[in-house]
């Protein structure tokens, strides 16, 4: 695939729209959404359910088609991926953190971190040691062999980040991560999230309806409707009403 | 699955009652084929000669004269003629009666005697008998006990081995103990020929065939040949049904155990895809599944099944099995083969799962 011009561009999406259903009776849930995302940079879309937040999240990550316009990830345009190199996308360069974080119930902590490391490529012995220090980074290796049903939220918290960020990923996309937890909890969360995306140059994407997350984040995307009807940039104070 | 101890119970309990009965139908045939066969083996002679059109002695019907046998003795080079007698008999037991292959034969040769002898000796005179394992084991006769068959009162001199047919067994008489149950002194079924020179077989075959027209003469391959053939068409369309209603019980568990494991999981499945699972670790999941249940069933199957068949040769004597690390390597192999066959028909349901369900 073609390197990216912009070397720092993640993502772009140009009047991207996605309809969904067919013969004229389709609901459309992201209308004409045009944006750039960069490496670190936390961007937050903010709007309330069914806003078409996860829509454009997994339109980003190339797992559904745009309905029209073009989506670009790494540079390349979505389109011209093959299934095999999405695949190998999401499991290098790009990652998902989940409502209710989504770890493998059968699997202990360590199996969940080394399995996403075993998609990357890597040998199992090496996987395992790379997630085992990896929890140690978290601070989570007592965690290790326990299964995710022994788990508090916000220990389920950091084990989803650490199976996020575990073989270094560019692109973090985040679905309401901080929808089942306390108000502590969904601060430290974001707080990490940023942390990752600053100290690590990683473009981190969050969708939520959490107002109280906007502090955090670079730029702030209110959707409605499907459409972006407002781009905050906030560390530069920069507005710009759609 | 492990969540769920009593359907994985009830899962490999099933499959380990079907690897149970392929296993048990494998062993029938091998003990059936063996006790039907076991006889013409072990009676190694040259040539085989029966009337005309008989190919075989298990379902076939041969009557010869004594005179045949006479005219045999005649022909240059052969060394022995020995005539059987075989004919369907009764034994009667109080008020129970059972049908044997009653075989007469020679005693002064020996050739035609029960291939194996676990009790007592062969028959000697007219007045004994020699009666297969089986059925003396289910009827409860003894060396030394009486019997009647037909007219006649015998006794048990002997307990053979190898000659079960399953659905009929062998007992031995003389011939001429034989010839007095049907009223004619005079009548065989076949001649066993053995030559003076082996290298002469084939020619005293055609000798035989010119000198003698109307008679069927064999050497002992193409006889026992005939006669596996002949067991095998009444034994093997029903031994190849049942087995493939194993077969088909089998994979209908284990597909349908495998799919409702990928329906239970499908948001991990979803979550994997999402993560960038390729899809041949995906595949790889099932068909590990689907192996480890198979050989979870296979083993309770091997623990199961050689106490079952002792007790099914206790209650029913007559079935008698004979089975070999063969038999089982065989079946472990066509257990697996479903698992992965049924492993197929399950990972279509993955690829059926989208990575957006893990959004929903």
């Amino acid at each position: 695939m073609n390197q990216p011009e912009n070397r720092s561009e993640i993502v772009r999406l140009e009047n991207v729209s996605k309809v969904f259903g067919v013969n004229g009776h389709g609901m459309t849930a992201v209308q004409a959404v045009t944006l750039s995302l960069s490496a670190g940079e936390l961007v937050l879309l903010l709007g309330p359910s069914g806003s078409g937040k996860t829509t454009l999240l997994t339109l980003m990550a190339g797992l559904i088609e745009p309905s029209e316009g073009s989506v670009s990830l790494f540079g390349d345009d979505v389109g011209e991926y093959s299934e095999e190199e999405l695949q190998r996308l999401r499991a290098r360069r790009l990652r998902f953190i989940f409502q209710n974080f989504l770890l493998i119930e059968s699997l202990s902590v360590l199996e969940n971190i080394t399995l996403v490391l075993r998609f990357a490529g890597k040998e199992a012995g090496e996987a395992r040691l790379a997630a085992r220090n990896l929890l140690r980074q978290f601070d989570i290796d007592r965690l290790a062999d326990r299964y995710p049903a022994k788990l508090s939220q916000g220990e389920k918290q950091r084990v989803a980040i650490a199976r996020a960020i575990a073989n270094g990923a560019e692109l973090i996309i985040a679905d309401e991560p901080s929808a089942s937890l306390e108000l502590s909890q969904g601060l430290e969360i974001i707080m990490l999230l940023r942390s990752l995306a600053k100290e690590g140059n990683r473009c981190v994407v969050v969708a939520s309806h959490d107002l109280r997350l906007v502090e955090f984040a670079d730029r702030v995307f209110r959707m409605r409707d499907g459409a972006i009807d407002e781009e905050v940039r906030v560390s530069g104070h920069a507005t710009r009403s759609g | 699955m492990q969540a769920q101890p009593l359907r994985m119970a009830l899962t490999i309990g099933g499959i380990a009652l079907c690897v149970v009965l392929m296993l048990f139908l494998l062993s029938v045939y091998r003990g059936v084929a063996d006790g039907s066969i076991e006889y013409i083996r072990s009676n190694k002679t040259d040539l085989w000669v029966l009337q005309g059109g008989a190919t075989n002695i298990l379902r076939g019907s041969s009557i010869l004269s004594t005179g045949h046998g006479n005219l045999l003795r005649d022909i240059p080079g052969i060394q022995s003629v020995s005539p059987i007698l075989f004919l369907l008999s009764t034994i009667k037991k109080g008020s129970q009666t059972s049908t044997v292959y009653l075989t007469g034969y020679d005693v002064t040769t020996g050739i035609g005697s029960p291939p194996q002898l676990l009790e007592g000796r062969h028959v000697q005179d007219d007045g004994e008998i020699v009666l297969d394992h089986s059925f003396a084991a289910k009827f409860q006769f003894n060396v030394g006990d009486q019997v009647v068959t037909r007219e006649d009162t015998l006794q048990v001199v002997g307990i053979s081995a190898r000659t079960n047919m399953f659905v009929i067994q062998y007992a031995f008489v003389t011939l001429r103990q034989a010839q007095s149950q049907i009223g004619y002194p005079g009548l065989v079924t076949c001649y066993l020929v053995k030559v003076q020179d082996p290298s002469t077989i084939a020619a005293i075959r055609e000798r035989i065939r010119d000198e003698l027209p109307g008679l069927e003469v064999y050497d002992h391959e193409e006889f026992l040949r005939n006669n596996i053939r002949e067991m095998q068409s009444g034994f093997l369309p029903l031994l190849y049904t049942i087995a493939a209603i194993g077969g088909i019980v089998l994979t209908t568990i284990l597909s349908l155990i495998l799919s409702i494991n990928i329906l239970e999981g499908r948001k991990d499945f979803a979550v994997m895809k999402t993560l960038g699972s390729p899809r041949r670790f995906l595949h790889g999941l099932i068909f590990k599944q689907g192996l480890q249940i198979s050989s979870a069933g296979c083993i309770v199957a091997l623990v199961l099944f050689f106490p079952v068949v002792r007790l099914i040769e206790r209650l029913a004597p007559e079935v008698s099995t004979k089975t070999s690390l063969e038999q089982i390597s065989g079946v472990m192999l066509a257990v697996w083969g479903i698992s992965i066959f049924s492993s197929l028909l399950a990972v279509r349901r993955v690829r059926r799962i989208y990575t957006l369900e893990a959004f929903t």
